[in-house]
């Protein structure tokens, strides 16, 4: 090979290599700076939805909270008229979540009895204060007028879509049936009553025999558990009654968590 | 050359070439799970209508609200490929159309301005 030919092939050579060499740069830089597009619009794109998201988790507690709060005036409405404190409904909400915990239900079903238990008297808004506040004993009519407010709250309630307020409408509506079957409206025995009336039967049961009322006074904890005792397989479902027995101290923190200030 | 046409996706843009006006026109976002499938067809398609013109003026209008990263690949290749035509003497005008508000579009079109300095590329506030 000649040294001119040698020569020519070298400079061909070496521009192939510059126009190779220029291009692998020209891609290089390009695709750093894609990376860099990217990534600016990534972390954007990323600060943005953290932000979506901390909105959406404050909405879902403002909507919760105010739910809550609503279903508990509902409930304090009913017990206001007849001079029962709030704290009333909020210590049945916990009781009856705690019953519903120890029969196994699903957290999310137990939050929500919670929820919907407060609403169980809410039926008695459309009772007469003649009735509703009467010191003493009811007569006969006035028993009558009384019990009505189970069917009275559930047909408040049983129209709603919302699987909370017709949760509500089966305590309200069956919160005084009895295990064997004396209890009202419909006079249900055992399982016949919804799991949710018989939660809520003992819980309202137990807080208002230990609270004072316009007619009578506080039991002491020794009647209410002889009562209670005696009630096993009549008034109450024995499984919740066990329950109740099984677990007292937790029921009892409760009752001293929200004390009715006197 | 006929007219092209390609509905917008929920991940594609839409495509819209008329022969008449020869205004092509591409309008939307552009995040496909493979894109270099997507575009290839419309890029092949591209090249072909540019060897069929001669002097008289193609108008490109890109209105590109968000790109994900392999699009925007696909889219300095569609430049590169705009810029031999250019270079050969095709008369292109290409038009980058963006929100004010749209900060990273804005910079995509500066971009595509300073890597293609002999393009004719005009940044436009959408209306």
């Amino acid at each position: 090979m000649s040294d001119t030919k040698m020569i020519d092939e070298l400079v061909s050579l070496k521009d192939n290599f510059t126009t190779t060499i220029d291009k692998l740069t020209k891609d290089l830089k390009r695709n750093k700076k894609i990376m860099e597009r990217s990534d600016k619009q990534q972390r954007k794109e990323y600060d943005e939805l953290q932000r979506k998201l901390q909105e959406v988790e404050a909405l879902k507690k403002e909507i919760e909270e105010t739910q809550q709060e609503v279903v508990f005036t509902m409930g304090s409405i009913g017990e206001s008229r007849s001079k029962e404190t709030g704290n009333h409904v909020k210590r049945v909400a916990e009781y009856t979540y705690l019953i519903a915990k120890h029969l196994g239900l699903a957290e999310k079903e137990c939050e929500m009895l919670k929820q919907a238990s407060p609403m169980h008297d809410i039926g008695k808004v459309a009772i007469p204060d003649a009735v509703l506040n009467k010191p003493g004993h009811f007569n006969e009519e006035e028993r009558e007028i009384m019990n009505t407010h189970a069917q009275l709250g559930f047909d408040m309630l049983q129209s709603s879509k919302r699987p909370l307020l017709k949760m509500a409408a089966t305590v309200a509506y069956e919160h005084h049936e009895k295990w064997d079957g004396t209890g009202y409206p419909n006079k249900l025995a055992g399982e016949e009553i919804h799991i949710y009336g018989r939660i809520t039967a003992l819980a309202d049961v137990f807080d208002a025999l230990g609270s004072s009322r316009v007619y009578k006074s506080a039991w002491n904890d020794e009647r209410i558990f002889t009562m209670f005792k005696e009630e096993r397989g009549k008034h109450f479902d024995p499984q919740i009654v066990d329950i109740f027995f099984d677990n007292l101290d937790e029921f009892l923190t409760i009752r001293n968590l929200f004390k009715d200030l006197s | 050359m006929e007219n092209l046409k390609i509905e917008a996706t929920q991940y594609t843009p839409e495509i819209d070439f008329n022969s008449q006006s020869s205004v092509l026109s591409i309008v939307g976002k552009s995040y496909p799970e493979n894109t270099f499938e997507y575009y290839k067809p419309i890029v092949n398609w591209i090249e072909e209508y540019l060897k069929t013109i001669n002097d008289e003026l193609l108008r490109v209008n890109l209105d590109l609200e968000y790109l994900n990263s392999s699009s925007l690949k696909a889219y300095f290749d569609l430049f590169d490929l705009l810029e031999i035509a250019h270079d050969e003497g095709k008369n292109i005008q290409i038009k980058w159309i963006y929100d004010e508000e749209n900060d990273i579009s804005e910079e995509t079109g500066e971009d595509f301005i300073a890597d293609f300095k002999s393009l004719d590329i005009e940044l436009v506030i959408k209306g």
